[in-house]
C-alpha cells in the first residue's frame, strides 16, 4: 500500500470516528469550567461529607457564615460581620440581607440553628460532627445525652445568630469554613427527607446549585440565579476521574481546564513541557513517624530520639520523592499562620554529628553490633509510602538496625494504628490553619488518634491552658511552648508537608495557589 | 431437546447462587478495617451513630437475615460510602455502561477472530496464515492493561482523534470495546482456524467436496456449523469475562461501569455494593454458562443422550 492511499485510508477513518460524537454532554455553553476531581464524592449532603473532594464541590453549591476568597483567605460569607463577647464564649453572627435559597424561599438566622441541631443530632450520623464540638452542649448532644434545643445556637432575630461556645475558641471564623457549617434547605428537607439531594428536589445558597449527579462520570453545576454578585461561568462540570495517570490523560487530550494531582513521576516531564500550567501548592498537612510509646523499646526516649535524628526529611523529599513536598521543621506545619515555629532539637547537628549521636543513645539503650534492635516500620498502600520507607529504612540501617518494612492497605493500615498495633508506623493529618489541630495529637486525653498513646503531663497541662484563651497570640504562645517540651520526647517524626500537584490552562483565569487549595468556582473564567 | 435435567439444573444453580451470597457476606465481613476507618479516626460516640444507622451494631446472623430479607424484594441496600445513592440505583446506573462496552467487545471479538480464523484455515501454511497466526500470538500476549493506556496515548492524547476517556457519545465506546476484544479477538481466531482446519478432514465433508458442492456453501452449510461447537463451549466463560470483566478497561477509560465498583468498594469495605456488583456478576456468569449448556446440546445432537 502506498503512502497516498495510507493517508487517505486514515482520513476517511477520521470521519469515522467523528461521525460517532453527538450529544457528548448537555448544551453547556462554552463559559462551561471542566474540572477534574481526583475521585468520586460519596455524598453532597454538607453534613455527611467526609472528604475534601466534597468540599470542593460542596464550597460551590453552599455558602457558609464564612468563605474564603479567590486567594484562599478568609471572608465573610452568608454573615456580613461579627463580633465575640469579653469572655470570647459569645458570638454574635449579623447576615446579610440579600441571603436566599436557589428557589426564591429567603435564608434566615433560623436556617442556621436548624441546620447545626441537625448535624449534631445522632440519627444524622454526621462523621464530622464534631467539627462543631466547640458549640455549647453540641458533644452531649451527639452522644444522645442532650436534646437538639440545648445546642448553644440561637435565631435573636432574622438576621442575627448567636452562638454560644463551651470554651473561648478563637478559631471559630476558621472553624466556619468547612461544610459541617454550611445552611441546607429545612423547608425541603422536612417535605423530602434524604432525596433532598437528589437533582430534582435540589436547593442551596451556593454560587452554583445542582443541575445532574452521574456517578463515576461527573456532577453538575449550574449557576445560581439568587446568588450575588452572580458568578462568572455558567455552569461547572466536575469530572470524577478514577486515576492520576487517567487525569493527565484527559487533561492533555484537552477534556479539561485543571487537574489535581498526575503521576508523581510526570513532574520533570510537566516541569519542561507544561511549565506555565504547572501549579505547585504545599498543603496544611503534615506526614510523620509515630512511635508507639506503649511498646518497648520504643518506651525509652533514647530509642525515639536516636531513630529520629537519623532520619533527614529534607533529603527524603528533594531527593528520593522530588514530588515538590515540602520537608517538616517541626510537628505543626510550616504554613500555619501567626504561630511561632519551634526548630527541632537536633536541627543544627550534620549527618555524622547526628550518626554519631544515635550510635551513643542505642548503645546506652542497650543496642549495639551484638545485639541490634528490631524495628517494625508500617505504611499505607498508595501514594509515595513505599519509596520513604525504604529510604527511612535504610538511614536506620546504616547504625545497624534491622528494619522490617510492613505494607498494608490504608483501612487495615489505620485500623491497626488505633488498636496501638504497631512499633513505628506512617501517619498523616489534614488540617486547618491553627497549631492546636496537629498537637491535639499528642495531649495524652485525645484517645485512639494519638496513635502511640504518648503522654506527658507538662505537655498536656500546656495545651489545656492554650484551650482556656481567648485570643489568638497567648494561644499560639503556649502551644509553642507545648511543642517545644513534646518535641524533645520524641513522640513522632516529623517528614514532610503535602503539596497538591496540579495543571492549570494558562488561560483559565482567576485561579491563585494558596495553602488551602481553594479555588472557589466563582471566582474562575474562561476566555 | 430432552429437558429432564432442567429442574435439577435450576436448583443447582440457586444452591449455588445462596452459596456465593454467604460466602462474601462472610468473608466481607473477615477482612481487618471496617467502612468507617480512615485516616481521620472518628469519636466514639460518632462511630456508634453511624453503626447502628447502617445495622452494623446487630449481631451477624441479624444482618444476614436482614440482607437476605432487601434481597428477595429487590432491594441491594443502602451504600455505605456513596450516601446519596442506593446499591440499586448504583448498579442500575453502571451495569449498562459494563454491558455496552462487553457487549460491543464481544462482537467485535467474535467479527474479527472469526475472520481472521476463517482467512487463515483456507490455506494453512500460507504467509496469511502464519501472519494471522503470528499477530494472534502477539494478541494473546498483550494484555488489556497495557494495551489500553497504549490505546490513549496514541488516538486520544497524541493525535486527539478519540476521548481519552469518559462516556457520553458512541465515540467513547471505540477504544474502550477495542481494547477489551483483542485479546479474545485473538484467542477466538487460534480457536476458529484449528476447529475448520479440524472440520475439513470429515468424512463426509470429503464427500461433499466430491460431489462439487461449492466453496462459500461448503463453507457456510458444513464447515462452520460443526466448527462452532467448540467455540461455543468457550463463548459461555468468554461472554460471561467480557461483559463482567472489564474492570482494567473501565479504570482506564474513567469508564462509569460496574467494574469499577467491584475494586473500589472492596477497598472502602462498602459492603452493601460489594455484595450487590459480586451477585450481579454471578447471576450473569451462572446464566450464561446455563445457556452455553442450553446452546450446546442444540448445536450437536449426539450430546442430548448423554445429557
Amino acid at each position: 500500500m502506498n503512502t497516498f492511499r495510507f493517508s487517505a485510508l486514515l482520513r476517511r477513518l477520521r470521519t469515522m470516528l467523528a461521525l460517532l460524537s453527538f450529544a457528548a454532554l448537555p448544551a453547556f455553553g462554552a463559559d462551561t469550567l471542566n474540572l477534574g476531581l481526583p475521585g468520586e464524592p460519596a455524598t453532597l449532603d454538607p453534613h455527611r461529607y467526609n472528604l475534601r473532594i466534597e468540599e470542593t464541590v460542596l464550597e460551590d453549591l453552599f455558602l457558609g457564615l464564612t468563605t474564603f476568597s479567590a486567594e484562599g483567605k478568609l471572608m465573610p460569607g452568608a454573615a456580613e460581620s461579627w463580633e465575640t463577647s469579653e469572655d470570647g464564649l459569645t458570638w454574635t453572627f449579623h447576615l446579610r440581607a440579600d441571603n436566599r435559597w436557589s428557589d426564591g424561599t429567603p435564608l434566615t438566622a433560623a436556617d442556621f440553628v436548624w441546620s447545626f441541631q441537625r448535624l449534631l443530632n445522632p440519627r444524622t450520623a454526621a462523621s464530622l460532627a464534631y467539627f462543631m464540638y466547640p458549640l455549647r452542649n453540641a458533644e452531649a448532644i451527639s452522644r444522645g445525652e442532650a436534646p437538639v434545643t440545648a445546642l448553644g445556637a440561637e435565631a435573636r432575630d432574622d438576621a442575627t445568630l448567636v452562638l454560644t461556645l463551651e470554651k473561648p475558641y478563637p478559631h471559630l471564623p476558621e472553624r466556619l469554613l468547612y461544610p459541617t457549617a454550611f445552611p441546607v434547605p429545612r423547608h425541603v428537607i422536612e417535605k423530602v427527607g434524604d432525596s433532598w439531594v437528589k437533582p430534582q428536589n435540589w436547593v442551596s445558597n451556593g454560587a452554583y446549585v445542582l443541575h445532574d449527579w452521574k456517578p463515576q462520570q461527573n456532577v453538575q453545576l449550574v449557576r445560581n440565579r439568587h446568588f450575588q454578585p452572580p458568578p462568572i461561568a455558567g455552569a461547572v462540570i466536575y469530572h470524577s476521574l478514577a486515576s492520576a495517570q487517567n487525569a493527565y490523560n484527559r487533561y492533555r487530550a484537552g477534556d479539561l481546564d485543571a487537574i489535581a494531582g498526575f503521576p508523581a513521576g510526570e513532574l520533570e516531564t510537566v516541569k519542561a513541557s507544561r511549565g506555565a500550567e504547572l501549579r505547585l501548592s504545599p498543603q496544611l498537612s503534615m506526614m510523620y513517624l509515630v512511635f508507639n510509646t506503649r511498646r518497648p523499646p520504643f518506651d525509652d526516649r533514647r530509642v525515639r530520639e536516636a531513630l529520629a535524628i537519623v532520619v533527614r526529611p529534607d533529603i527524603l523529599t528533594d531527593r528520593v520523592m522530588r514530588t515538590g513536598d515540602l520537608p517538616a521543621g517541626s510537628f505543626v506545619p510550616s504554613m500555619v499562620e501567626n504561630y511561632e515555629h519551634p526548630a527541632l532539637p537536633h536541627a543544627s547537628l550534620s549527618l555524622a554529628e547526628r550518626q554519631q549521636r544515635a550510635k551513643q543513645l542505642l548503645a546506652a539503650a542497650g543496642y549495639g553490633p551484638d545485639k541490634p534492635l528490631h524495628v517494625t516500620l508500617r505504611y499505607a498502600d498508595g501514594g509515595d509510602g513505599k519509596r520513604v520507607n525504604l529510604a527511612t529504612a535504610a538511614f536506620w540501617q546504616q547504625l545497624g538496625i534491622k528494619v522490617d518494612l510492613h505494607q498494608a492497605e490504608l483501612k487495615v493500615h489505620y485500623a491497626d494504628l488505633r488498636q496501638g498495633d504497631f512499633d513505628v508506623a506512617q501517619a498523616g493529618w489534614l488540617g486547618e490553619s491553627n497549631p492546636e489541630h496537629y498537637l491535639g495529637l499528642l495531649h495524652g486525653r485525645t484517645g485512639e488518634t494519638n496513635y502511640g498513646g504518648y503522654a506527658n503531663a507538662a505537655v498536656d497541662a500546656l495545651i489545656d491552658q492554650a484551650r482556656e484563651q481567648k485570643a489568638i497570640a497567648p494561644r499560639h504562645a503556649l502551644l509553642h511552648d507545648a511543642e517545644m517540651l513534646a518535641m524533645q520526647d520524641y513522640p513522632v517524626l516529623p517528614l514532610y508537608s503535602l503539596t497538591v500537584r496540579r495543571l492549570v490552562r494558562a488561560e483559565l483565569r482567576g485561579w491563585i495557589d494558596n495553602t488551602r487549595d481553594a479555588h472557589p468556582a466563582r471566582f474562575l473564567q474562561r476566555p | 431437546m430432552s429437558v429432564h435435567w432442567l429442574p435439577r439444573r435450576v436448583l443447582t444453580l440457586m444452591g449455588t447462587f445462596v452459596g456465593i451470597i454467604t460466602l462474601i457476606f462472610v468473608l466481607l465481613r473477615l477482612i481487618p478495617g471496617g467502612p468507617f476507618d480512615g485516616e481521620r479516626a472518628l469519636p466514639p460516640e460518632v462511630e456508634a451513630n453511624l453503626r447502628s444507622a447502617y445495622h452494623l451494631d446487630e449481631p451477624l446472623p441479624a444482618q444476614y437475615l436482614r440482607y437476605l430479607g432487601r434481597l428477595v424484594h429487590g432491594d441491594l441496600g443502602p451504600s455505605f460510602r456513596q450516601k446519596d445513592f442506593s446499591v440499586n440505583e448504583l448498579v442500575g446506573a453502571g451495569l449498562p455502561v459494563s454491558l455496552g462496552v462487553g457487549g460491543a467487545a464481544l462482537c467485535l471479538a467474535l467479527l474479527l477472530g472469526i475472520t481472521a480464523g476463517t482467512g487463515a484455515a483456507m490455506k494453512p501454511g500460507s504467509l496469511l496464515d502464519t501472519t494471522l497466526m503470528a499477530l494472534s500470538g502477539l494478541g494473546l500476549a498483550v494484555p488489556a492493561i497495557v494495551l489500553a493506556p497504549l490505546a490513549v496515548l496514541v488516538f486520544a492524547v497524541l493525535l486527539h482523534w478519540l476521548p481519552a476517556g469518559g462516556i457520553g457519545s458512541p465515540r467513547h465506546y471505540v477504544l474502550p470495546a477495542f481494547a477489551a476484544a483483542l485479546p479474545y479477538a485473538a484467542a477466538v481466531a487460534r480457536l476458529w482456524r484449528g476447529a475448520v482446519l479440524e472440520t475439513l478432514t470429515e468424512p463426509h465433508l470429503l464427500t461433499a467436496r466430491a460431489k462439487g458442492v461449492g466453496r462459500v456453501r461448503l463453507y457456510l452449510r458444513h464447515v462452520f456449523p460443526l466448527a462452532a461447537v467448540p467455540l461455543v463451549s468457550w463463548l459461555g466463560p468468554m461472554a460471561a469475562g467480557l461483559l463482567t470483566g472489564t474492570v482494567v478497561v473501565e479504570q482506564v477509560f474513567d469508564l462509569p461501569g460496574i467494574g469499577r465498583y467491584f475494586v473500589q468498594a472492596a477497598i472502602n469495605r462498602d459492603y452493601t455494593l460489594v455484595m450487590g456488583v459480586a451477585i450481579v456478576y454471578a447471576a450473569l456468569i451462572l446464566s450464561f454458562n446455563f445457556l452455553t449448556d442450553l446452546v450446546y446440546g442444540w448445536l450437536d445432537p449426539r450430546l442430548k443422550v448423554h445429557a
